[in-house]
């Protein structure tokens, strides 16, 4: 009953609030009208800002994170997901940046990034962004294919996809946002800005690239595999066509081919696994597979994670034929 | 010299071997067992030990190492626990039963070391452990102590044979003085070297805890092994004294029909106390450590039944019986308590030893191997009788009397 | 239960602390330590089961051809054990409800268990990490295999003439050739990682860290029973919590359902019996003191003893003779000569008489 006496409270704030900007008329460059609020009562879209006792604190070019409340909050089951005291107050009320009594000294980094969450025995364990798009990706079927392989490298561009500029963001806004005082349906429109601004990726086209391709490292006991390049491609865009975290965080042209092309700069003729996956182990990196097994861990680690069923990881000539012995043989 | 009965080799006739040729029901039972396990023993060397036993790689020593080593070298222990209580202790009055003694461990090592060929892989390599001594193993230092205490027992018994062959060699009596002067030496040199193996063959499995229950499984298995050695060395010397006098009664002499009975009641005193020591001892170590939630499972059950069966009855039965003067009573606790060291050895070669395997890959021995053990039982008794029924043991010989006192 | 402890039980503490410290036994007893040793690294979260390393393991150390083929993978099902003809087998585990495999052979210990049971010196840990075994001497008493604590040796039970141990080498002539293992060679999934035992372990550490929530945060045989050179990594429980890094109890669970054992202890499996050897020179040397000074009191007890009775006896005599003398004079005086010479006469032979009775009595 006080989480929803608290929902309704909010809900009559937002409504106050969005009445006072209504009389107090068309002053701003944006048409001041109410705003289609949550199923919940929240405001759609939010900037949530580095809250801290210090004025401008850690690194200066800290960007704030544009936050889609309705979006998410139509993905969660339970407000208590994200809002785990129960109560749905911002996270920055308890966790600034540099930690608080309230907030438990956890830091408003941590809150957001943390993975390694100490599991609350009775009650509800808490959950960071980082964390409950880290549980996505590696269960969700269509996901966890790759992302068994590779996990997202932690660099500038993974962090830019939440950390975005926010276009028209004047200092004085950013002051008052870090302090915590910065009026809410101001935060909307400058979210809105935001996210008017996006740019949509162009991703590689898949048909322009290698049809099929012959692997034969194993020929000597095996025909050889015609891998078909393109139609793995396609296959997984499909399946995660239409998924929205995959759209925000496949961010680059090339993002599918690293899952195969890894370590390597995502080029149009990528270098050949055998260029680095020699057939014997190399004594300087005892942690690279050799190239048979760069493969079948490649392949058989993908198709593990989307649960393809067939053919079967012992099932040596589901993928290359018995090599029939020949005269010259 | 009121005994006449008594069969003694002169120079004339220096075998005696009628008891042992008569057919009487004992003399075909042996003859049978004696050449059933002469089959089996050819079949054991000529075909490999996987023909005639049911041991494998989980369980690699099995009944042979079970009964015929662990068994047989702590029953054996009447040898040093007779000496010492007679020699170094002054204990004068078990004098004639000290020689009984000697023979049963000298011919117990004996077989021990018999049996122990027919479960070695290469049985004609055994004293390779002293060209490529490996001194980090316990199991050296068993063969060590073994090897060493057997030749002191050897020399010890010795004397007997001396006694026997000096009627046609008469100049083997020189041995027999030599060794009658190092008698005590013998004997201290013997129960330092009884100490050792005994408890060492406990220690032998202190190198397994994962595979030995933890009941059985302690750092004090050695002082287990040695503590229960005393106990069956002086229950071994009751027993044996009790079934000597159903067989060979009438190759002992007076003197030894008069001490025999305090023997009996010394020694039941001795191992009552002993036992009851025993006891606590194992008791302790399974409260200190911690074992008390094993005791509600089944090995925890047979744990019980060992410990209060045949640890702690004896005990009390030997009290009893010692109290009372009762020699009857002394001898069945004897059994009892021989009963009770063979299951405690039997629980951790093989019942409490790979307690966690499935059933299905546990060990139950063949009936070959439990035939090999009787065949080795078989000869240690023929070869006791040959050796009663030849040397002075049970008697004093008039030629030798009154020399050691 | 340390060494110091156990003698510490047995007694003579003093002197035998005092004497045998745990650092001397160490030195004298322990293996040295082989930095640049090799080992491997088994992750069972890789391997599929196929079975190619039992073949390769059965071709490259010319074992005899098992009765079914190394293609039917219906064997995982049951489960096995290595033997004197299997070197190396592949066993089906159900963890947490999911089909894991492992790889079972010798996991050749940085301080082997065999090597310290073996009482004719057969078992070598070597520098490259192999443990190997030298049949030439091998008396064949299978301590070896009771002392194993992973069941890893094999005995030819059903060779009558020359029965040994058989079990994994590491590929010891391969190794010497350069090349790394057959089995190691024919995986795979790369479920089996060759490589210096040290960078090894740095492997398993990365991979553990690099994938949250895929390994048990456990190195399998980093320390168990003293550090082993074939370590193993197993998959995480996704519905349990994380178990804290390198905790062999809370590991111990979820390593007992891959029938790995986590509470053999950090130490060398020989440690164990190191303290029951180490009293073995305050035996030798104490007892004989302990039971020579018992005859000594003995003795002197009996030649007290002895002593004591010579002279009842001898007062006892005195006093018979100065009885027998005072009658004598008294029938001297009163009935003559003659009567006291009888009497001197029959006294005597009435004491000779009592003497021999005596002794006879004291025979019979």
């Amino acid at each position: 009953m006080r989480n929803r006496t608290k929902l309704l409270l909010l809900a009559a704030f937002a409504l106050a609030g969005a009445a006072c900007l209504l009389f107090r008329g068309p002053d701003g460059t944006m048409a001041a009208k109410a705003p289609e609020l949550t199923d919940s009562g929240a405001l759609p879209v939010q900037v949530l800002f580095p809250v801290s006792a210090k004025p401008n604190p850690g690194a200066v070019g800290m960007k704030p994170v544009v936050f889609t409340h309705k979006l998410h909050e139509s993905k969660v089951q339970n407000c208590e997901t994200c809002h785990h005291t129960g109560d749905p107050v911002p996270c920055t009320t308890c966790h600034t940046v540099e930690g608080c009594a309230e907030g438990n000294f956890v830091t408003l980094e941590r809150a957001m990034h943390a993975t390694n969450i100490r599991q609350v025995k009775n009650g509800r364990t808490p959950e960071s962004c980082v964390s409950c798009h880290t549980k996505l990706y590696s269960q969700r079927k269509e996901c966890a294919g790759c992302h068994s392989i590779v996990k997202p490298n932690h660099n500038a561009q993974w962090c830019a996809v939440c950390h975005q500029k926010v276009p028209n963001m004047t200092q004085e806004q950013f002051a008052k946002g870090v302090a915590g005082k910065l009026d809410p349906m101001e935060g909307m429109r400058l979210a809105e800005a935001t996210i008017a601004a996006r740019k949509e990726v162009k991703y590689a086209d898949p048909t322009k690239m290698n049809y099929r391709m012959v692997i034969d490292s194993l020929v000597d006991k095996y025909e050889p595999n015609y891998f078909n390049h393109a139609r793995h491609i396609v296959s997984v865009e499909r399946k995660i066509k239409g998924n929205l975290l995959a759209k925000a965080f496949h961010n680059s042209p090339r993002v599918f081919c690293k899952t195969c092309h890894h370590h390597t700069p995502a080029l149009a003729t990528p270098p050949k696994c055998v260029s680095c996956h020699n057939s014997r182990i190399d004594k300087k990196y005892p942690g690279r597979p050799p190239l048979k097994a760069a493969y079948h861990l490649q392949c058989m680690g993908c198709h593990d994670g989307m649960q393809v069923k067939r053919p079967r990881k012992t099932d040596c000539t589901g993928c290359h034929k018995l090599r029939v012995a020949q005269k010259g043989d | 010299m009121e005994n006449h009965s008594i069969v003694m080799p002169t120079r004339e006739k220096m075998f005696n071997m009628g008891p042992l040729l008569k057919p009487t029901l004992g003399n075909i039972i042996t003859w049978i067992l004696l050449s059933v396990g002469l089959v089996i023993t050819v079949i054991r060397f000529t075909q490999g030990i996987g023909s005639v036993a049911n041991l494998d790689d989980n369980q690699p020593w099995g009944m042979w190492i079970g009964f015929d080593l662990l068994c047989g070298v702590c029953l054996a222990a009447g040898g040093y626990f007779t000496t010492v209580a007679c020699y170094v202790m002054g204990m004068k009055h078990f004098h004639s039963a000290a020689r009984p003694a000697v023979l049963t461990a000298f011919l117990g090592y004996l077989f021990v070391v018999v049996a122990l060929l027919y479960d070695l892989g290469h049985p004609l390599r055994l004293p390779y452990m002293f060209f490529f001594p490996g001194t980090t193993s316990v199991l050296f230092e068993v063969g060590l102590c073994v090897a060493t205490y057997l030749t002191v027992l050897f020399v010890e018994f010795s004397v007997a044979p001396c006694e026997w062959l000096s009627h046609r060699f008469p100049w083997v009596l020189k041995w027999r003085t030599f060794v009658n002067k190092i008698n005590i030496l013998l004997t201290i040199f013997g129960v330092t070297l009884s100490t050792l193996h005994q408890s060492s063959l406990g220690s032998l499995y202190l190198i397994c805890p994962g595979k030995l229950h933890p009941l059985w499984y302690s750092p004090f298995l050695p002082l287990f092994f040695f503590v229960s050695s005393m106990v069956a060395g002086a229950s071994m010397v009751i027993m044996e004294g009790f079934f000597a006098h159903k067989g060979v009664h009438n190759y002992m002499d007076a003197t030894h029909l008069r001490e025999s009975d305090n023997v009996v009641l010394s020694f039941a005193k001795a191992a009552s106390f002993i036992l009851m020591a025993y006891f606590m001892l194992k008791f302790i170590d399974m409260l200190v450590q911690n074992n008390m939630h094993y005791l509600f499972t089944g090995y925890g059950a047979w744990w019980l039944v060992e410990m209060l069966g045949f640890v702690l009855l004896p005990a009390l039965l030997y009290a009893k019986g010692s109290r009372e003067g009762n020699v009857r009573l002394c001898q069945y606790a004897s059994m009892n308590a021989v009963a009770g060291i063979v299951l405690n050895r039997f629980n951790i070669c093989m019942i409490a030893f790979n307690y966690q395997l499935p059933s299905a890959e546990r060990y139950f021995p063949s009936i070959w191997e439990i035939l090999i053990s009787v065949f080795v039982v078989t000869m240690i008794v023929t070869a006791y009788r040959f050796i009663v029924y030849h040397m002075p043991i049970l008697y004093e010989h008039p030629n030798f009397k009154d020399e050691h006192h | 239960m340390n060494r110091r402890k156990f003698l510490t039980f047995l007694g003579s503490a003093s002197v035998a602390s005092a004497i045998a410290t745990p650092s001397t036994a160490k030195a004298s007893h322990t293996f040295p330590y082989y930095p640049e040793s090799y080992g491997v690294l088994h992750d069972t979260t890789r391997c599929v089961g196929c079975r190619q390393c039992e073949e390769a393991c059965n071709e490259v150390n010319h074992l005899p051809k098992p009765d079914k083929p190394f293609s039917d993978l219906s064997v995982c099902n049951t489960k096995r054990r290595t033997s004197a003809t299997q070197w190396t087998v592949v066993n089906k585990y159900n963890m947490n409800g999911k089909d894991v495999f492992r790889k079972l052979q010798c996991f050749h210990c940085q301080d082997p268990a065999c090597a310290s049971a073996c009482f004719a010196k057969c078992f070598q840990k070597q520098p490259d990490g192999s443990v190997t075994y030298d049949g030439t001497q091998c008396v064949g008493c299978r301590y070896c295999m009771i002392a194993c604590p992973f069941y890893a040796p094999g005995f030819e039970y059903n060779e009558a003439w020359d029965p040994l141990v058989k079990k994994c080498t590491f590929c010891k002539p391969r190794l010497d050739k350069k090349q790394i293992p057959g089995c190691v060679e024919a995986c795979p999934m790369e479920a089996l990682t060759f490589g210096r035992r040290t960078d090894l372990i740095k492997v398993a550490r990365a991979r553990i860290n690099n994938n949250p929530g895929k390994y048990l945060d456990y190195i399998y045989g980093e320390h168990d029973a003293g550090g082993t050179a074939w370590m193993v990594l197993a998959p995480a429980n996704p519905k349990a919590a994380p178990i804290p890094p390198d905790n062999p109890v809370l590991a111990g669970p979820e390593f007992k359902q891959l029938g790995l054992d986590t509470h053999l202890g950090n130490q060398p499996m020989g440690e164990l019996t190191y303290g029951a050897l180490g009293i073995v020179p305050m035996i030798v040397a104490f007892w004989p003191v302990l039971f020579g000074g018992a005859y000594a009191m003995t003795k002197r007890r009996e030649a007290m003893h002895k002593q004591a009775l010579e002279q009842t006896e001898r007062e006892a005599r005195e006093d018979i003779a100065l009885a027998v003398d005072a009658a004598v004079r008294k029938i001297q005086e009163t009935e003559g000569e003659g009567a006291a010479d009888r009497c001197r006469k029959a006294m005597a032979e009435a004491l000779k008489a009592r003497e021999t009775a005596a002794k006879h009595g004291e025979e019979a």
